[in-house]
């Protein structure tokens, strides 16, 4: 009787009641996927406004609107949303996780063949895949002794069937610019995370142009994250074939250059920072926020932090304001977090490494 | 260039009636309904299926349903008339469900770095192709009113993509659970240096010579999907494509396996046996 009074009081349509009634009757999760649709699709529960692409500001502490469709994807009713923030109130989340533990990240390197490095990391549900391709061009003519990276994360529609067509480049840009905020530091390349000027072969003539790439198969939330670390392992698998110039090119022409099968460069990644996003629900932050936690959120912050305990990027999504002690004190609590991750994360390439050159070894 | 040497080997050492290496993995996606990962040698692809569920085009609906319904009351015989000139998606999903298909390669699957992974005219036309064939093996008059989304990704590309799409899309079909009167395989076969070789990999594919792709329901013996470009002699496309068919006829048996193992599987996990 309690829960019909709840129903009413809410003023559900009669699917979302029907919804209800048989949920109590244990209908299977398809089902129950297919009913939330429906019911999404009656009552659109936008919970985040996102901000108008105006405010983005080009400097590293940028206001980034993030455009959040997850809410209208994932309908929750109130006795759900409820039962998320009082949960994340008392350190015990819907799977069981404190709010500052990850879930469990499997990484896999050399899954693309044809790639000078590529990675696939799955965090929880979230599955991302980042290539690395290196190709030969011409510098920059303001920055003639660096190399040019560039970044770029595409959206498989088989992550979200509102990814289909163009559906998904809105959060493709925000992820790109994203990670290009983070790694790949300011205007100038000072500060880059990957040390570009490693790239350069001949000064002003001929560089290495890295293009990496990245692919969302799979979203249950903290995509950033997963990309990010995604990006670290790739570029660690990622192999440089060295390169000889040839000795008598003369200044104007463009210098012959013999790339080599046999040697390769390992790059070095252990200056790239990891990126761990805080999302506050309520009063508390938690870390790796999963899709129906990204839903209740008032804010996020995103850090890039490096090895040493550095700052390398930060970015604040939402559109709820933030007190400024709040903000320093999120990143103090992101520092703490990334040195566990970061290890794990260091643990777990390393071995996917050693699983690489065991099957090369045998096949 | 020699694509058959005389011992009868092709480039990657196989026989010219030998097919890829095949594996395939159910359920990869978390969040689909139904997901599943199929590989032809190199060529690897992830489907996802995600309904039935509700159309998405309302916007006509309201429109539609009170034409629908005066013209049922009042003149019944137009109402043929009607669907056949105004064939908007809440009237075409009154008879069944409709399907819809997007075919995607990620920028990383080829050799060279693609600048623009969807929209382009190779990708409508291949989305079109599968959307056609998987259609016509699934049950739509079962579901009227909703709608299937099956997108295929592909994250390699070594020949050979649109077989493994549809190959992917059956076994992601399967794993959603959604009504179909058959399996649908597919397979390529091409004629080199005067032999018909199985399943062309993406060198012997680009090597000028004909390429046949066939999509088949196996039990009930039919062809869904026939393409070929290039071109060949009309005794010698008959030997091609029955090439083919034997090739999809491997590739439903695999299925099938596959299938299976998923099965007892879950049976284990639910704790049925």
């Amino acid at each position: 009787m309690v829960l019909l009074g709840q129903m009413w009081h809410s003023s559900l349509s009669y699917v979302e009641a029907t919804y209800s009634f048989w949920s109590l009757c244990g209908v299977s999760p398809g089902a129950r996927r297919r009913a939330s649709d429906l019911r999404c699709r009656q009552r659109p529960n936008i919970r985040a406004s996102p901000l108008h692409p105006a405010d983005l500001q080009s400097h590293s502490v940028a206001l980034a609107g993030y455009p959040t469709p997850i809410s209208v994807m994932v309908g929750l009713s109130l006795g759900e949303q409820n039962f998320i923030k009082g949960g994340i109130a008392q350190d015990l989340r819907t799977d069981g996780r404190k709010r500052l533990a990850y879930r469990p990240i499997f990484v896999e390197t050399g899954v693309i063949p044809q790639a000078s490095g590529s990675a696939r990391v799955k965090l929880g549900a979230t599955d991302v895949i980042a290539s690395v391709k290196a190709e030969l061009g011409k510098p920059n003519p303001s920055h003639p002794n660096k190399g040019k990276v560039s970044i770029y994360v595409d959206c498989s529609p088989t992550a979200e069937p509102t990814f289909e067509g163009r559906g998904g480049d809105e959060l493709s840009t925000e992820l790109s610019s994203a990670l290009q905020r983070c790694l790949l530091g300011g205007k100038s390349g000072a500060g880059a995370g990957i040390d570009l000027s490693s790239l350069s072969i001949v000064e002003g003539k001929v560089c290495w142009d890295l293009y990496i790439d990245g692919l969302v198969v799979s979203s249950d939330g903290n995509v950033l994250d997963a990309l990010g670390a995604a990006i670290k392992a790739a570029l660690s698998n990622t192999v440089i074939p060295k390169v000889q110039v040839a000795a008598n090119a003369s200044s104007d022409e463009q210098p012959e250059v013999d790339v080599s099968d046999e040697e390769f460069l390992q790059f070095d990644t252990s200056a790239v920072p990891v990126i761990i996003t805080l999302t506050k629900v309520g009063k508390h932050y938690i870390v790796d926020a999963t899709t129906e936690e990204e839903s209740q959120m008032s804010s996020a912050v995103s850090v890039s932090i490096n090895r040493q305990g550095r700052i390398c990027g930060l970015t604040k999504r939402g559109g709820a304001g933030l007190d400024p002690s709040i903000i320093l004190d999120m990143i103090s609590v992101a520092k703490h977090v990334s040195e566990q991750l970061i290890n794990k994360l260091d643990s777990e390439i390393a071995a996917a490494e050693a699983c690489d050159e065991e099957t090369e070894m045998d096949s | 260039m020699e694509y058959v040497n005389p011992e009868g080997l092709r480039l990657d050492g196989r026989r010219p009636m030998e097919m890829r290496q095949l594996r395939a993995e159910i359920g990869v996606v978390s969040k689909a309904d139904g997901s599943a990962v199929f590989e032809m040698g190199n060529t690897k692809v992830i489907a996802a299926v995600y309904g039935p569920r509700e159309g998405q085009n309302r916007s006509q609906q309201s429109n539609d349903q009170a034409l629908v319904n005066y013209l049922l009351q009042s003149q019944p015989a137009c109402l043929n008339f009607v669907l056949s000139k105004r064939p908007s998606f809440w009237v075409m999903s009154l008879h069944g469900c409709q399907v819809r298909c997007e075919y995607s390669m990620a920028n990383f699957s080829t050799g060279d770095r693609m600048r623009k992974p969807k929209g382009d005219r190779r990708s409508t036309e291949i989305s079109l192709v599968i959307r056609q064939t998987m259609e016509a093996c699934i049950l739509t008059h079962l579901m009227p009113r909703s709608q299937i989304d099956i997108f295929v990704q592909v994250l390699q590309a070594d020949g050979g993509t649109r077989s493994a799409c549809i190959n992917a899309a059956t076994l992601a079909l399967a794993d959603a659970g959604i009504p179909m009167c058959d399996l649908v395989t597919s397979c390529s076969a091409g004629y080199l240096n005067g032999t018909p070789l199985l399943d062309l990999n993406y060198v012997e594919d680009s090597a000028g010579g004909p390429d046949v792709t066939v999509g088949i329901l196996p039990k009930l013996d039919k062809v869904t999907l026939l393409q070929m470009d290039s071109k060949l002699q009309l005794d010698t496309f008959e030997n091609v494509m029955q090439l083919a068919i034997e090739g999809c006829k491997a590739v439903a048996s695999y299925i099938r396996e596959i299938l299976l193992e998923n099965t007892k599987q879950l049976e284990s996990r639910r704790g049925v046996k």
